[in-house]
């Protein structure tokens, strides 16, 4: 028995010994929800890529601030148009990457090539320089002019989506050891395993508290939690409302998802204004939050958060009046609109916890204001058949079931692919609406800002193209020894310099 | 011996292409993996940049017919999704999978063996009853509530283990334990079976009537040939373990094969999923042929 109690005294104080993995000082753990399979920079705006190299390893010329504060800048120190369609940009001097070259206006130029080479195809390209042009010209080695065609106002905002590689960065295939300008060094990459990045002691800027950072990836949320609760991981990013259940770490944040409905507007009954308008009247949505959906999610009027410019204060959340909704529907069917013909809800399975619950009570809900529906769940690659055009000619009617992320600030991003006649996700086709947006997309400052409020109220209020549901949040855990506040842009990045410690 | 492995060689070559056949077919069926790979609001120059580089553009023959060209190469070309060599992405994995089973079937055969025999020898009694119940619940107990509540007890409430991933010896031992459970249960039922039907033998009764002592008995006269199916079930289990735990891998944060081919699955990485099968596939061959070989080994009576 002697021997026995030896034993276990002696497995115990080497379990307490041996555990590396609990978080030290001045170093933190982060767990991500999935695997991180790629960390080439031109990827950054992908979710989990942005959390673990934008703005650590590797910046952009300028940098939307979270806070409201607008574009800031970053390696760019200042810009300005030089004519309608060139912008000039002023680089910071005394920068270099972490391979020890300096940084230059060759490296900007080089940049934003690669993100754009036809040998690679990145996240960073696909989202911001679709049909874009884009010709450089470096001015002297810190200074930089960008042309496009067409014209593109908005260029400094969508610089702060292109992440600066030194030039010579292999851009026939993604790179493993991502090299920048960033205040970490991107040291160690144990695939499946982990990430490691440590401090970049020739960091141009202000010295961060956090020497050192890994990344583990954790698909089971509940695991990822139950980390921080023992102290293993210092930050869950994102994890699910379900396991937000201590107030003293977890938090919600605005994650710039917005969850709706967009509605066919070209195929009846749903061609018909006042079925659209029924619709939405018939949703109670109040019912869904601090219920199936979080507390603090907020009901919508635009599919973009209301920090972005042009957002319109003038519209209002539909009201619940379901003896509204039937009405109209009566109307619609006296005028001889076939009301009756069953429509269509498309889900997207796993889209955001509890996402069938949501559209399972949508469904009662409009079945409730007397519609004809039914709701059909399907995995993200069948469903984008629903969401992406070319659209099945014998479709229905159908109301599809989206998130959008728009935390760009402009609505640009958001416009002319859910609502252009062209747009590769518009149900709508409205030749006013078209014009509205390419007037707006070339327009500027307040001219630019009063088109875009003109084109959401055609769009929620003349026409009624979407049954806006809300602003969505997520939900991250934070150890109490350290400070950080999770906000919107803690769905797309995570700054390691804005960490301090208790 | 040669011609036996020789005829299992050719079998499980045949039952290879086979499946990547069917492999190769349906996983397209279930749709394009541009969907996945890129954001919702991407160009549609970029998405069509994006399936030209992969091939997408070629009718299904021709994809099938330029991967048969590669196979033949022992190229499997490079994952969609991870821009690397899917044979490398698959092989990084491999080992993390190959080692869990490995350790957990040796530990379960052990134990199943030793608990399985001395229950077998003294059927019906109380250590008997005892591991019959425990053996039943733990076949019987899903994986993912046991891991959960493992890591709730051992993990956050005593905070004894760490709650998953890899680095040290301490991360193994919560996965190898939920892990053993269930092939534990089946191959002690599967033991004490064999074990009472050896031991009420007459070849048995004839050793104790000579005054063989019960050890002997037990684990050299009795066991050896009880164990001819559990090495059938042994086989199986392993099988199972090989193409991936892929629960414990999902929850413990194991970079295993079973967690890369179901989120291979998931995101259409078509290259990763079928060097997956053909690796897993490969292996269990292997296993099989060597199970083969215990066989002879146990029962000289049995020829190839």
């Amino acid at each position: 028995m002697r021997n026995l109690n030896s034993c276990l005294i002696g497995a115990a104080l080497v379990t307490m010994t041996a555990m590396p993995v609990m978080a030290q000082d001045r170093n933190v753990t982060i767990v991500l929800g999935e695997e991180v399979d790629v960390v080439d920079p031109c990827m950054s705006s992908r979710s989990n890529v942005g959390r673990v190299i934008l703005h650590n390893v590797s910046e952009t010329l300028t940098e939307l601030g979270d806070q409201g504060d607008g574009l800031m800048p970053r390696l760019a120190t200042a810009w300005e148009p030089v004519d309608e369609d060139t912008w000039r940009f002023t680089l910071r001097p005394d920068v270099q990457f972490s391979d020890g070259t300096a940084f230059d206006a060759e490296d900007v130029i080089y940049s934003i090539e690669r993100t754009n080479s036809d040998q690679i195809v990145c996240d960073n390209s696909a989202k911001y320089f679709g049909g874009l042009e884009v010709s450089m010209e470096a001015i002297d080695d810190l200074t930089v002019e960008i042309t496009t065609s067409p014209a593109q106002p908005i260029l400094p905002l969508l610089l702060s989506g292109v992440t600066v590689v030194p030039t010579g960065t292999d851009a026939s295939a993604f790179i493993t050891e991502p090299v920048g300008t960033g205040p970490y060094i991107f040291s160690e990459w144990n695939i499946g395993q982990n990430i490691i990045l440590t401090r970049n002691d020739n960091y141009w800027g202000e010295t961060p508290e956090v020497e050192s950072a890994t990344y583990v990836f954790r698909s089971d949320a509940a695991v990822a939690a139950a980390m921080v609760e023992t102290g293993e991981a210092d930050i869950v990013p994102s994890m699910s409302v379900l396991d937000a259940t201590n107030p003293a770490t977890d938090f919600s944040y605005p994650n710039s998802e917005t969850f709706f409905l967009r509605i066919d507007t070209d195929v009846a009954p749903l061609n018909d204004r006042r079925v659209r308008e029924a619709l939405n009247l018939a949703i109670d949505r109040e019912a869904f939050q601090g219920t199936i959906l979080a507390e603090g999610v907020i009901p919508a009027t635009q599919i973009v958060p209301p920090s972005t410019l042009g957002w319109n204060p003038d519209l209002q959340v539909w009201p619940y009046d379901p003896e509204r909704a039937r009405a109209l529907l009566e109307e619609a069917r006296a005028d001889g609109v076939d009301v009756d013909t069953e429509i269509n809800l498309i889900g997207r399975s796993n889209n955001f916890p509890n996402v069938t619950e949501v559209m399972e009570v949508m469904l009662a809900m409009i079945q409730d204001a007397g519609f004809n529906a039914s709701l059909r769940m399907y995995d993200v690659s069948e469903w984008e058949d629903f969401y992406s055009k070319p659209f099945a000619g014998d479709r229905g009617p159908q109301l599809v079931a989206a998130q959008h992320d728009n935390a760009k600030g402009d609505p640009v991003f958001t416009m002319f692919f859910k609502y252009h006649s062209e747009g590769l996700q518009g149900a709508v086709w409205d030749d006013r609406l078209d014009s509205l947006i390419d007037q707006a997309t070339a327009a500027t400052g307040d001219e630019r800002e009063a088109l875009w409020r003109e084109a959401f109220r055609v769009v929620g209020e003349e026409i009624i193209t979407d049954i806006p549901m809300f602003h969505m949040v997520g939900f991250a855990r934070v150890s109490a020894r350290i400070n950080f506040q999770p906000t919107i842009a803690t769905n797309s990045e995570l700054q390691l310099a804005q960490i301090t410690f208790n | 011996m040669k011609a036996f492995i020789g005829k299992r060689a050719i079998s499980s070559v045949i039952s290879l292409v086979g499946l990547i056949i069917m492999v190769f077919f349906l996983s397209r069926l279930t749709g394009d993996p541009t969907a996945l790979y890129l954001p919702l609001d991407a160009s549609i120059e970029s998405r069509e940049l994006f399936r030209e580089l992969h091939g997408l553009n070629d009718s299904i023959w021709l994809q099938f017919w330029n991967y048969v060209q590669d196979i033949a190469r022992l190229d499997f070309g490079d994952s969609i999704r991870r821009s690397r060599p899917a044979l490398e992405v698959v092989l990084e994995a491999f080992p993390w999978t190959l080692l869990l089973a490995f350790i957990t079937m040796i530990l379960v055969t052990f134990f199943a063996v030793l608990i399985g025999s001395l229950a077998a020898f003294r059927a019906g009694g109380v250590f008997d009853r005892f591991t019959s119940t425990f053996s039943l619940i733990g076949s019987s107990a899903p994986d993912f509530w046991v891991a959960i509540v493992a890591i709730v007890i051992f993990a956050v409430q005593l905070r004894w283990l760490p709650t998953s991933g890899t680095g040290t010896i301490w991360h193994w031992i919560l996965p190898i334990t939920v892990l053993f459970i269930r092939p534990f249960g089946l191959i002690l039922q599967v033991v004490r079976g064999s074990m009472i039907s050896v031991l009420s033998s007459a070849y048995i009764k004839t050793a104790r009537a000579k005054g063989v002592k019960t050890r002997p008995i037990i684990f050299v006269h009795a066991l050896r040939n009880a164990m001819l199916p559990v090495i059938t079930v042994i086989g199986d289990q392993a099988a199972a373990m090989l193409n991936g735990a892929v629960v414990v891998e999902t929850i413990f944060g194991f970079p295993g094969i079973g967690k890369l081919m179901i989120d291979s699955i998931l995101q259409r990485d078509f290259t990763v999923i079928l060097a997956a099968i053909m690796v897993t596939a490969l292996a269990i061959f292997i296993m099989n042929l060597l199970i083969d070989l215990a066989y002879t080994l146990l029962d000289p009576r049995i020829r190839y």
